[in-house]
C-alpha cells in the first residue's frame, strides 16, 4: 500500500491555456526519499503543490485525475489533519518566515493546529534543540543568516511533527556549503525518523545519490522514474541534462556501474586506470564522446602553455571556434546534452598571440572600511583585461560583494585606488561608469519594472542615450526572448526573468559585465546557457566578472578564478592551477581526479582522460 | 537611525518582567497622566518615567523622543496662551484678530499649556519605555487570541520593514548601475526616476506576499480555531511590581476622589501649597510605580535580589 | 453579527457621552479621555470586524506588505515636513482592494511605522484617521463609481486636511482649554501649513504615482478573485486530446518502477 497515489492528475493553473500537469501517475512509500527533478516549468513544483493538497486548494484552478493519501482522496482530508501528516518547506525563506521572533516562529504552526500550551512548549522545546536552534531563542528573525532563516523553517515545520517532509528548492538561496549542511539534516530525517521525503531540487550534485528514486518532469509529465544510477543513464541518453558531473562522465563514458559520490567514482577511476577488467558496455565507446574528441586533443595541446603561463589571458582561437562549429553540428540531435559537457570556448593562449588586450579594472591597495568600522577589503591588487572571464569566489562575508561594489563606482575606496574603464572611481558616480560597465544583480527582480520586456531594454537605452538601431530586436533574438518581446517580465519564469535583466544590461553593450551570483536559482540548462553566452561575449572582447559559490560553474565556464579570505586574496590565477589543486573549493570532477591528475577540471577534460585510458587498455 | 526606538534585548530586569506587568505600569503612567491636572503630580510622574527610563538604560532614546515632540509642546504652550481667555493676570493684552476678538495672554493659561506640556511629555516618554522593555511579539501575542489575524497582519508587517528596506536599496542600486542619476534632473524627473524604485518595490513585495500567504496555509493557518503560545512566566517580581502599581492606582482614585490630583488653574492659579495628606498621596503614588525601576537597580547590584524573584 | 455590531457601538458611544456629561461635575471623566475612548471603541469594533470576516492567508499578507510599504514610504520621508505618501497609498489600496483592506492598511501602516519613529498618545489616532481614509476610498468608489482621475485627486486633496483635523481632535481635547470652537480653530490654524502641505502632496503622489500603483495593484487583485474561483474539473475525455497535442510523447519510456 502506498502512502500517496497520484493517478492520472491533470491540473491547469488559473487562465492557464496548457496544463502544468499532465496525466501524472505516481505512487510513492513510506519512508520513502524521493528526488523531483527537471527544467524550470517542468511541473516538478506543481507536483509536489499538488502533493501537499495546495493545489488546488489555495491556488484554484481547473483539476482532474486524483491524489490520495493513505488511500483517501486528498480533497477529503480537512485542512488540519493534512497538514498534521504533510509539511512543507518552500525555496525562500525570507518568504516563509512570519514572525518577529525564533520561538514564536517555531510555534506558530502550532499555535494554528491548536495544541494545547504543554504540548506546543513540548514540541518548541525539543525542535530547537534537535536543530541546534536554542542560543538564537529570541533573537529577532531578520537579524539571522540565511542557512539560520532556512533551518529555522525546517523546525517551524518540523515542530508540527508531519510523516511526509515536501521541499520546494530548500537550498537555492543557500550557499554549497549551508546547502550540504542542510541536505545531510534532510537525510537524516529519513533514516533515522522515517520521514517521507520529497525534495524538489534543481542542483543535483549534492542530492542525487541521497535519494531512493529520481523523478524526472518534463512538460507537466513524469518521463522518466527510477533510482539514481538507472536514471543518471537515461538522462544521459536522453540528452537531459540533470546529472551531477560524476555519474555523467562514467555514464557518457559508456560504464554500466554509475557511481553518484566522488567516493564511489574513485574507486571505479582506479580500475579502471589500473586496467582492471572494464566495466564498460561490450561495444565500442559511444559515438557520443567521440564526437568531443577533436577539439579536446587541441585542448589538452595547448594545456602546458596553461601552466607556464600563469596570467595568461584568454581569447578565441580561430581554428578552435571552427572546430566547435562543426562539434555543434554534428550534435544537433543532442544539444541539452552539449550544454553540459560544455563547448570548451574559451582556450588559453600565450600572451604573445596579440589580441587587442586592454585593462579593465586595475585596483591598487584597496582597502576599505564601512562606516560601522569594520575593515572589509584589505590590501586588494587586481588587473582584469579585456577579454577575460574570472569568477571571485569565496565563503560569506568574504567581501566578495563589497569588492564588486567597489568595481561597479557604488562604493569608494577608503585607500588605494580603483580604475575602471580607464575612470578612477572616486571622481565618477556610480551612473557615470553606468555607461561602460554592465551589472546583473542578484534577484533580477531588483530591476524589472517595465510593462514588457522591450521597455525594460528602452529604459536602458534611454538612460544612457543610446540608440537603438535594430539592437533591441538582435538582443531579444540572441537571448530566444522574441516571443516575450510584448509580455510582462513579471509573467515570465525565474530563469526568463534572468534572461531579461541580462538583456537590459547586455543592450548597452557594456565592455565590462560584472553578475552578482547568477547562478543562484537557475536550473542545469539555463546555467548551461548562460555560461556558453558569457563565454561569447567574453570573446567578443568584453571582460566579465562574476562573484559566484557556485565551483562547478567557475569550473566549467571562467579562465581566471580568484579566491578571496577574510577580505584579502588568497589566490589569483587561472582556473586550473586554483580549482585543480584545491580540496574543498574544487568542483566535483576534480575531487574525483585529486591526486591521480591535478589538470583535469572539467566533465570534457576528464572525459577525455578517461577514454584515452579505455582505447589504451582495450 | 532606525536602530535607536528598536526593541533590543539587552538582559535587563525589566525586560524580563511578565508583559501583563510591563503594560500594566506603561498603561499606569498613561491613564495618570491624562487624569491628573496638579503640576505636582505631573511633574512627579515625569520624575518616575525617567527613572525608568534610566533604568532602562534608555535615556538617550528618549532625546531622541524629546527632540520630537518638542515643537508639539510649545505649540500647545502657544495656544493655550492665545486661545485661553479665563485667565485673570494679564501679562499682555495680545493681539486683536477678527472671528477671535482681542487675545490677552494670562500667567494662568501659560501655566496650563506649560503643564499640558509635561503631561504630553509623560504620555510620550510612557511610549517610549513600552519600545524599550517590552518585546512587540510578546506584547502582541498577549492579543493572538482574541484578534488573531490583526495580530498577523502587524506582526508581518513589522517583520518585513527590514526586509523591504533592504530591497529598496538593492533596487536603487541596480537602477543606478543602469544608468540613472538621481541627484540630477529637474524635480520632475528625479521624483519619476524615484517613482521606478518605488514600483518595482511594489511590484515584488506583493509578488512575495503570495507566497508568505501560500507557506502560512501549508502551516495549517486558518484551519480552524487557533490556541495561544505562552512562553511568559510569572514570578515573584510580577506580583511585586503589580502590587506596586495597583497600591499606586488606588491612592490615586482616592486623591483624585477628593480633588488632591487636580489644580485649579482658572480664573486664578490655585495655591501651590499642598496639604500633609496630599504630599504623602504623592509620595505612595510615586513610590508604588518606582517599585519596577527600584527592583532592575536592586537586581543590578544584589545578585541575591535577582535569585530570589 | 454584523447587523449588531454598529448599533452596539453607537450605544457605547453615546453611554460614555452620557456619563461624562451626568458625572462631569464630580468625578470629571476629562475630554481627553472621553475622546481617546471613543477612538479606542471605533478601533476595536473596526478590528473585530475585521477578525470575524472571512480573510484568506492572501489577504493578510497582502495587507501586510502594503502597510509595511506605507511604513517604509513615511519612514523614508520623514525627514521632509509633512510629505506624506501614507495617505496616497492607503486610500488607492482602500480604493482597489475595498473598505476592510483599506482600513486594515491604514492602521497598520501607522502602528508599523511608529515601532520605527516611535511610538506614542498619537499612535492610536492615527490609526483610526489613516484606517479611516482607507475605507472611505471605497465607499466614495461605491459613491462614484466613474469619478475621473482629478475627482480622486480632489479626494486625496481633502484626506490631507481631514486627517489633520482629526489629529487636531487629539491634540485639542488632551491639552487645550477651554475647548471653545475658537480654540480648536486656533488648533487647526497652526497646524494649517502642514496639513496643506499634507493635501498638495497627496495630490501630487496620486497625479504621480496613482496610474502605476494602482495598475500593480489591480493585477494582484485579479490573482487573488482568479485563486478563488471554484475549483474545476478536468473532464477525463480532454486528457486524452492533450496528450495527442503534446510534441514529445515519452509515454513508451514512462512508468513507475516494481
Amino acid at each position: 500500500m502506498s502512502l500517496f497515489t497520484v493517478e492520472n492528475l491533470t491540473y491547469y493553473y488559473p487562465d492557464a491555456a496548457v496544463p502544468s500537469l499532465h496525466s501524472v501517475d505516481l505512487a510513492i512509500e513510506e519512508g520513502e526519499f524521493l528526488l523531483l527533478a527537471g527544467g524550470s516549468g517542468s511541473g516538478k513544483s506543481s507536483l509536489a503543490r499538488a502533493l501537499t493538497g495546495l493545489i488546488p486548494d489555495f491556488y484554484g484552478g481547473k483539476i482532474g485525475g486524483k491524489v490520495s493519501y493513505q488511500n483517501r482522496d486528498l480533497r477529503s482530508w480537512s485542512r488540519r489533519d493534512l497538514a498534521r501528516e504533510v509539511g512543507m518547506v518552500f525555496q525562500d525563506p525570507e518568504k516563509q518566515l512570519v514572525m518577529t521572533g525564533v520561538e514564536s516562529e517555531v510555534a506558530f504552526g502550532l499555535e494554528n493546529l491548536g495544541l494545547p500550551q504543554a504540548e506546543m512548549f513540548r514540541r518548541v522545546a525539543e525542535v530547537m534543540s534537535f536543530l541546534g536552534l536554542t542560543a538564537l531563542k529570541s533573537e529577532f528573525t531578520a537579524t539571522l543568516s540565511g542557512g539560520q532563516k532556512q533551518k529555522l523553517a525546517l523546525g517551524s515545520v518540523l515542530a508540527m511533527q508531519p510523516y511526509t517532509l515536501i521541499l520546494d528548492e530548500p537550498t537555492s538561496q543557500l550557499n554549497p556549503a549551508v546547502a550540504e549542511e542542510f541536505f545531510n539534516l534532510i537525510k537524516r530525517l529519513n533514516e533515522e525518523m522515517n520521514l517521507t521525503i520529497i525534495l524538489v531540487e534543481q542542483r543535483l550534485d549534492r542530492c542525487f545519490h541521497l535519494a531512493d528514486r529520481v523523478i524526472i518532469m518534463a512538460d507537466g509529465t513524469i518521463v522518466q522514474a527510477g533510482p539514481p544510477g538507472e536514471t543518471a543513464v537515461w538522462l544521459i541518453k536522453n540528452g537531459l541534462s540533470f546529472v551531477p558531473p560524476v555519474a555523467a562522465l562514467f555514464a557518457h563514458a559508456g560504464s554500466t556501474e554509475i557511481p553518484l559520490t566522488v567516493k564511489e567514482g574513485r574507486r571505479l577511476l582506479k580500475r579502471i586506470l589500473s586496467c582492471e577488467k572494464c566495466p564498460k558496455e561490450g561495444k565500442e565507446p559511444p559515438e557520443l564522446a567521440q564526437q568531443h574528441r577533436p577539439s579536446n586533443d587541441n585542448l589538452l595541446a595547448r594545456d602546458p602553455a596553461l601552466k607556464a603561463n600563469g596570467n595568461a589571458i584568454m581569447a578565441p582561437g580561430p581554428a578552435l571556434a571552427q572546430i566547435q562549429e562543426e562539434t555543434e553540428h554534428k550534435n544537433q540531435g543532442l544539444v541539452k546534452t552539449n550544454k553540459i559537457i560544455s563547448p570548451h570556448h574559451t582556450v588559453v593562449i600565450s600572451c604573445t598571440e596579440n589580441q587587442t588586450k586592454k585593462p579593465v579594472i586595475e585596483v591598487k591597495n584597496l582597502f576599505f572600511s564601512y562606516l560601522n568600522g569594520r575593515e572589509t577589503l584589505r590590501g586588494i591588487n587586481l588587473l582584469v583585461n579585456s577579454g577575460e572571464f574570472l569568477a571571485i569566489l569565496g565563503e560569506n562575508a568574504a567581501g566578495k560583494t563589497t569588492l564588486l561594489k567597489q568595481l561597479v563606482g557604488l562604493l569608494k575606496p577608503s585607500r588605494g585606488r580603483v580604475t575602471v574603464m580607464g575612470r578612477d572611481t572616486r571622481r565618477a558616480a556610480a551612473h557615470e561608469l553606468a555607461r561602460h560597465i554592465g551589472y546583473l544583480p542578484q534577484n533580477p527582480n531588483d530591476c524589472l519594472f517595465q510593462d514588457t520586456v522591450e521597455e525594460e531594454l528602452h529604459f536602458t537605452l534611454t538612460n544612457l542615450n543610446l540608440p537603438d538601431e535594430g539592437r533591441v530586436d538582435r538582443l531579444l533574438g540572441r537571448l530566444g526572448l522574441s516571443h516575450h518581446r510584448h509580455s510582462n517580465p513579471r509573467d515570465l519564469s525565474s530563469g526568463e526573468r534572468q534572461r531579461v535583466a541580462l538583456a537590459a544590461v547586455l543592450v548597452a553593450a557594456p565592455q565590462l559585465l560584472l553578475l552578482d551570483e547568477p547562478t543562484r536559482s537557475i536550473d542545469y540548462g539555463t546555467k548551461a546557457d548562460l555560461g556558453s553566452l558569457l563565454q561569447e561575449i567574453t570573446r567578443e572582447g568584453s571582460a566579465v566578472v562574476t562573484v559566484t559559490h557556485d565551483v562547478e560553474f567557475a569550473a566549467e565556464y571562467v579562465g581566471r578564478v580568484v579566491m578571496l579570505f577574510d577580505g584579502r586574496i588568497a589566490f589569483d590565477g587561472p582556473k586550473h592551477a586554483a580549482l585543480g589543486n584545491s580540496m574543498f573549493y574544487s568542483p566535483q570532477i576534480s575531487r574525483l581526479f585529486r591526486g591521480i591528475d591535478s589538470s583535469v577540471l572539467t566533465l570534457r577534460e576528464a572525459l577525455d582522460r578517461l577514454l584515452s585510458k579505455l582505447s589504451s587498455c582495450s | 537611525m532606525l536602530q535607536k526606538f528598536i526593541y533590543q534585548e539587552k538582559g535587563l530586569f525589566l525586560q524580563s518582567l511578565h508583559p501583563v506587568a510591563s503594560l500594566t505600569l506603561i498603561a499606569a503612567f498613561f491613564l495618570l497622566s491624562l487624569s491628573f491636572s496638579h503640576p505636582y503630580y505631573l511633574l512627579g510622574l515625569l520624575l518616575v518615567i525617567l527613572l525608568s527610563l534610566w533604568a532602562a538604560g534608555g535615556l538617550a532614546a528618549w532625546e531622541g523622543y524629546l527632540k520630537a515632540v518638542l515643537w508639539l509642546i510649545l505649540l500647545i504652550v502657544l495656544i493655550n496662551a492665545l486661545v485661553n481667555r479665563s485667565g485673570s493676570t494679564i501679562l499682555w493684552n495680545g493681539p486683536e484678530l477678527p472671528l477671535f476678538g482681542r487675545l490677552p495672554v494670562t500667567m494662568e493659561a501659560i501655566s496650563y499649556g506649560a503643564t499640558m506640556g509635561v503631561r504630553l511629555l509623560n504620555m510620550v516618554s510612557a511610549f517610549c519605555l513600552f519600545n524599550l522593555i517590552v518585546h512587540p511579539d510578546r506584547f502582541f501575542s498577549l492579543f493572538s487570541t482574541v484578534a488573531r489575524k490583526s495580530v498577523l497582519v502587524v506582526t508581518l508587517a513589522t517583520r518585513l520593514f527590514p526586509l523591504l528596506l533592504a530591497t529598496l536599496e538593492r533596487i536603487r542600486e541596480a537602477q543606478q548601475l543602469r544608468g540613472v542619476d538621481f541627484s540630477q534632473g529637474t524635480l520632475r524627473e528625479r521624483v519619476m526616476k524615484n517613482a521606478a524604485i518605488f514600483n518595482t518595490l511594489l511590484l515584488s513585495a506583493l509578488e512575495d506576499s503570495l507566497q508568505m500567504a501560500e507557506a502560512m496555509q501549508a502551516r495549517a493557518f486558518g484551519s480552524g480555531s487557533r490556541s495561544r503560545y505562552r512562553r511568559d512566566i510569572f514570578r515573584p517580581r510580577d506580583a511585586i511590581c503589580l502590587a506596586g502599581i495597583g497600591l499606586s492606582l488606588l491612592v490615586s482614585v482616592y486623591s483624585l476622589a477628593r480633588g488632591m490630583g487636580t489644580y485649579t488653574y482658572f480664573p486664578e492659579l490655585g495655591s501651590l501649597q499642598g496639604s500633609k495628606i496630599s504630599l504623602i498621596a504623592l509620595a505612595v503614588v510615586l513610590l508604588g510605580l518606582s517599585v519596577p525601576a527600584l527592583l532592575n537597580w536592586g537586581c543590578k547590584y544584589w545578585p541575591y535580589l535577582k535569585w530570589k524573584i | 453579527m454584523a447587523k449588531w455590531k454598529a448599533p452596539l457601538f453607537f450605544l457605547i458611544v453615546i453611554g460614555l457621552l452620557a456619563f461624562s456629561i451626568t458625572t462631569g461635575k464630580q468625578v470629571k471623566l476629562s475630554w481627553s479621555l472621553l475622546a481617546a475612548g471613543i477612538v479606542g471603541v471605533a478601533i476595536i469594533f473596526l478590528y473585530w470586524d475585521f477578525e470575524q470576516s472571512p480573510v484568506s492567508p492572501r489577504e493578510i499578507s497582502v495587507i501586510a506588505v502594503l502597510g509595511a510599504v506605507a511604513a517604509l514610504a513615511r519612514v523614508s520621508l520623514a525627514a521632509l515636513p509633512n510629505i506624506q505618501p501614507v495617505t496616497f497609498l492607503v486610500i488607492v489600496s482602500g480604493y482597489v482592494f475595498g473598505a476592510r483592506t483599506g482600513f486594515m492598511v491604514g492602521s497598520t501602516a501607522a502602528l508599523a511605522s511608529n515601532f520605527f519613529l516611535g511610538q506614542g498618545p498619537w499612535t492610536p489616532w492615527q490609526m483610526f484617521a489613516w484606517g479611516l481614509a482607507g475605507a472611505s476610498a471605497a465607499y466614495f468608489r461605491a459613491a462614484v463609481p466613474n469619478a475621473g482621475k482629478w475627482v480622486l485627486a480632489l479626494f486625496q486633496f481633502a484626506w490631507g486636511y481631514l486627517f489633520g483635523c482629526i489629529m487636531n481632535v487629539w491634540t485639542w481635547t488632551a491639552f487645550i482649554y477651554p475647548l471653545s470652537w475658537q480654540s480648536f480653530l486656533a488648533t487647526w490654524a497652526t497646524s494649517l501649513w502642514f496639513d496643506s502641505l499634507h493635501a498638495l502632496s497627496n495630490v501630487f503622489f496620486y497625479l504621480i504615482f496613482g496610474g502605476g500603483v494602482i495598475k500593480i495593484l489591480n493585477r494582484v487583485k485579479k490573482k487573488i478573485e482568479v485563486s478563488r474561483l471554484p475549483v474545476q474539473d478536468v473532464p477525463a475525455s480532454n486528457n486524452h486530446k492533450l496528450l495527442l497535442y503534446k510534441t514529445i510523447t515519452y509515454s513508451s519510456i514512462k512508468g513507475l518502477p516494481r
